[in-house]
């Protein structure tokens, strides 16, 4: 293959890991906070609430950037996936867009939170909302049920991306939002609300695990093609990357090495990610649309790299400069920084 | 064939209010940032506080301000591919580049913008102030790449095209930076930008006038609204000037859509202006219109007996529909105008007196005139728009060409419609103008106000 096509593909693959490791821990922040519980559930969800203030905006547009990528390199695999998957990413945007607003409604109204019950309601609904459909959409790529012709999908049945595989698929996109958010909040906080979030992210680690795991034998049975490619001697490698980090991550939790433990989860989410693209591969839509065939013009792929290295000199340092002037502390009163 | 037609009505419906909600919020995120930016830099030379306080007071409303924009841009951003999967197979390759230049731009905006919110008690003042320039830089240039993009539908350049189909295939000569530099985009950008500024400062001029009104003819609200009345008062002349330069340039790269623009049913040499009035296609004719002789000639190609190309000179079914267009852009064109007396009016008065003028008649004046920029925004993206149907690429692909094959586009128009209804509530009801205690806006009111 071309190695402009790799790189583009792999551009899009990495924007993905950016937005899972980034705005999965926010939707992760939402389902915590519809979750919380025990003596100290006012305090989670505050703690939650507060931190993701200062960067989800900015995780946010790691979205943008994928679907921008996606559609300036492979103009066809994006016409294909969203004609053929329009009911999960309507159902996913939904919750991305009523996520984002109610958040920036309660956090920036002049009114006590307490007293705006509805959009916090509507924040942990649509935080779970638009994970659970983003990983059937992304697991629908695998799931043998699209049909390209002719550069255009098929007619499909509205709920012919209901399968057992993608169900699995939008579980796991639950659980790994859910797994991230209370190991980045171990990090940010202390005594004995540092240790719920230890317990949590424990228990998200496990069923994360689960899920991955079962994921397998459903795909035995329900996407043999898949099943063929993961169980390739090659994908040994990243399948294995990701266990080790797994467990891991539950190790480093049980020790209360919090910061590798952060490192370390963030590294799982990419393991994964990487371990389905690398099964995916050669195609984007599997045994349909191969990377080549959907991959725009060389120019303009070239222009595309060309402008993401530059881009990425000036990104790169001021992502470092917004992390490193907010990630260090827990920004308890960052609510109270302004107006 | 019913169906399909109710796909492509729900798809453009969708669109259209996608996008018209979408701008009321850019106006804002590309305008107030440049004000924060000069409020801050006032702090900074003069020493004056209140510049400082009254940049932290516009934080919170443009914070709201651009989560919406940011959240109802990933809605456009992906309508693209639910609504239009054909036309973005097939430009994609063409116009990806000047998005995706856009999300970089709109990185930085994001990530220097959270800077400057929160970072009050951790960055020093002098950052504060730098980091509201990425911010501006940030928001122009997403303004600019955005608008390459529509720019290409209207002057689609960078391709051949094999065959007269308009599908990825046939597509061959692929060059993403001449079709970046499309002939409309120059135009586009410096009116379509500068609309932004206007728009913005003119609302925000609106609600100190109606504070002053009041009676609160504070220092603080004298300041304010002598900040963006500066704005205001260079961008919304300067926009006569760019609309003219627009309009020129339509004239030579869009005759079709000039002609609509213009309601000029048939080609005349010595073309007269238009003025309102309502078209009437069936006959040809615009109904109690003021014509002002030969003036379109003039002021398209500076030249009185210059011919202007009618409706008439293009193929039937090609051509746009000049009961939306003329009215669009008449209404725009007389908005630009009140506001642009409105703001010289008041910097006369400013001149004269050598005192910010607050008298009730001046300050009627501005709060009435307060909406019109984010009005005339919207008139003149429907006049663009309206202006190139039936193409989604001008000449190149029609707008039934590009939209999508599924069926239950209805459905995902009601459900959206649905969002919007549930975010225009929630702004207007969760993030109160009206602080608890002393009943003043957030915007306006003295800097210990509310909060």
């Amino acid at each position: 293959m071309v190695p402009l096509e790799g790189l583009a593909a792999l551009t899009v693959l990495i924007g993905l890991i950016m937005y899972a490791a980034f705005a999965g821990a926010d939707f992760g922040g939402g389902i915590w906070t519809a979750l919380a519980s025990g003596p100290r559930a006012r305090s989670q969800q505050v703690s939650l609430f507060e931190a993701i203030g200062p960067v989800w905006e900015t995780n946010h547009v790691w979205l943008v950037f994928v679907v921008v990528a996606l559609f300036t390199a492979f103009p066809l695999a994006f016409a294909v996936l969203f004609e053929a998957l329009l009911v999960p990413i309507a159902m996913a945007l939904i919750g991305i867009v009523l996520r984002g607003a109610a958040y920036a409604f309660r956090h920036y109204s002049l009114r006590d939170p307490q007293t705006m019950p509805v959009t916090g309601q509507v924040f942990s609904v649509s935080s779970m909302l638009a994970p659970f459909f983003l990983g059937i959409a992304v697991t629908a790529t695998a799931a043998d049920r699209i049909r390209v012709l002719a550069g255009q999908a098929q007619a499909m049945n509205l709920t012919s991306w209901v399968t057992p595989f993608t169900i699995v698929g939008g579980l796991i996109g639950l659980a790994l939002c859910a797994y991230l958010a209370p190991i980045y909040m171990a990090v940010r906080t202390q005594g004995a609300l540092q240790e719920d979030f230890r317990g949590r992210g424990m228990a998200a680690a496990v069923a994360l695990g689960v899920l991955t795991a079962l994921e397998l034998p459903v795909a035995l049975v329900d996407v043999p093609l898949f099943w063929q490619r993961l169980v390739h001697p090659l994908q040994l490698g990243p399948v294995g990357v990701t266990v080790i980090l797994g467990v891991t991550t539950l190790v480093l939790l049980w020790k209360r090495a919090y910061r590798w433990a952060q490192i370390s989860a963030a590294g799982t989410v990419a393991g994964l990610m990487t371990g389905f693209a690398a099964a995916l591969y050669p195609d984007f839509v599997i045994g349909q649309l191969a990377i080549t065939q959907a991959a725009a013009p060389e120019t303009t792929l070239v222009e595309f790299l060309i402008t993401l290295v530059i881009g990425s000199a000036i990104l790169i340092p001021s992502l470092v400069f917004l992390y490193w002037t907010f990630g260090k502390e827990y920004p308890m009163t960052a609510g109270r920084h302004y107006g | 064939m019913a169906s399909d037609m109710d796909t492509l009505l729900s798809a453009r419906a969708l669109m259209g209010i996608s996008l018209a909600f979408h701008i009321v919020y850019v106006a804002f995120g590309i305008g107030m940032p440049f004000d924060i930016m000069v409020a801050e830099g006032l702090a900074l030379r003069t020493g004056n506080e209140m510049y400082h306080q009254l940049a932290r007071r516009w934080v919170r409303p443009l914070v709201v301000l651009v989560a919406i924009g940011a959240v109802s841009g990933t809605v456009l951003s992906f309508e693209l591919g639910l609504l239009w999967p054909r036309f973005m197979a097939f430009s994609g390759a063409l116009i990806g580049l000047p998005f995706w230049l856009e999300a970089f731009a709109f990185f930085i905006e994001a990530i220097f913008l959270s800077a400057y919110i929160y970072g009050e008690r951790r960055l020093s003042r002098r950052t504060l102030f730098l980091c509201t320039i990425p911010v501006v830089v940030g928001s122009i240039a997403s303004a600019v790449f955005v608008i390459s993009a529509n720019s290409w539908m209207n002057t689609p350049a960078g391709f051949q095209l094999a065959g007269s189909e308009p599908v990825p295939g046939n597509l061959s000569n692929v060059d993403p930076l001449q079709a970046f530099a499309n002939p409309a985009w120059l135009h586009e950008l410096l009116h379509g930008t500068l609309a932004t500024y206007v728009a913005c400062n003119m609302m925000i001029a609106g609600v100190y006038a109606l504070a002053i009104l009041r009676g609160h003819l504070t220092e603080y609200n004298k300041r304010a609204l002598t900040l963006v009345l500066a704005v205001a008062g260079i961008a919304a002349p300067l926009q006569i000037f760019l609309g003219d330069f627009a309009a020129v340039s339509v004239a030579r790269l869009e005759p079709a859509k000039l002609a609509a623009m213009e309601a000029l049913f048939h080609t005349t040499q010595g073309a007269p202006e238009t003025i309102l009035g309502w078209p009437d296609p069936a006959r040809g004719e615009v109904r109690y219109a003021l014509e002002i002789p030969r003036l379109l000639s003039i002021l398209a190609y500076q030249d009185p007996n210059a011919t202007v190309q009618g409706l008439d000179a293009f193929p039937p079914g090609t051509t746009p529909n000049p009961v939306l267009t003329h009215p669009s852009f008449d209404l725009m064109v007389g908005l630009g105008f009140l506001m642009a007396i409105v703001v010289i009016w008041f910097w006369g008065l400013r001149w004269l007196r050598k005192e910010v003028p607050s008298g009730k008649w001046t300050m009627r004046a501005v709060l009435i005139a307060s909406p019109f920029g984010l009005i005339a925004q919207e008139l003149g993206w429907f006049t663009t728009e309206f202006g190139r149907q039936p193409w989604i690429a001008a000449g190149t692909m029609s707008v039934a060409q590009g939209v999508t094959p599924d069926s239950g586009i209805e459905a995902v128009l009601i459900a959206f419609v649905g969002v919007y209804v549930a975010l225009t509530i929630g702004l207007v009801r969760l993030v109160p103008v009206r602080a608890p205690d002393g009943g003043r806006s957030a915007l306006q009111g003295g800097p210990h106000g509310s909060s």
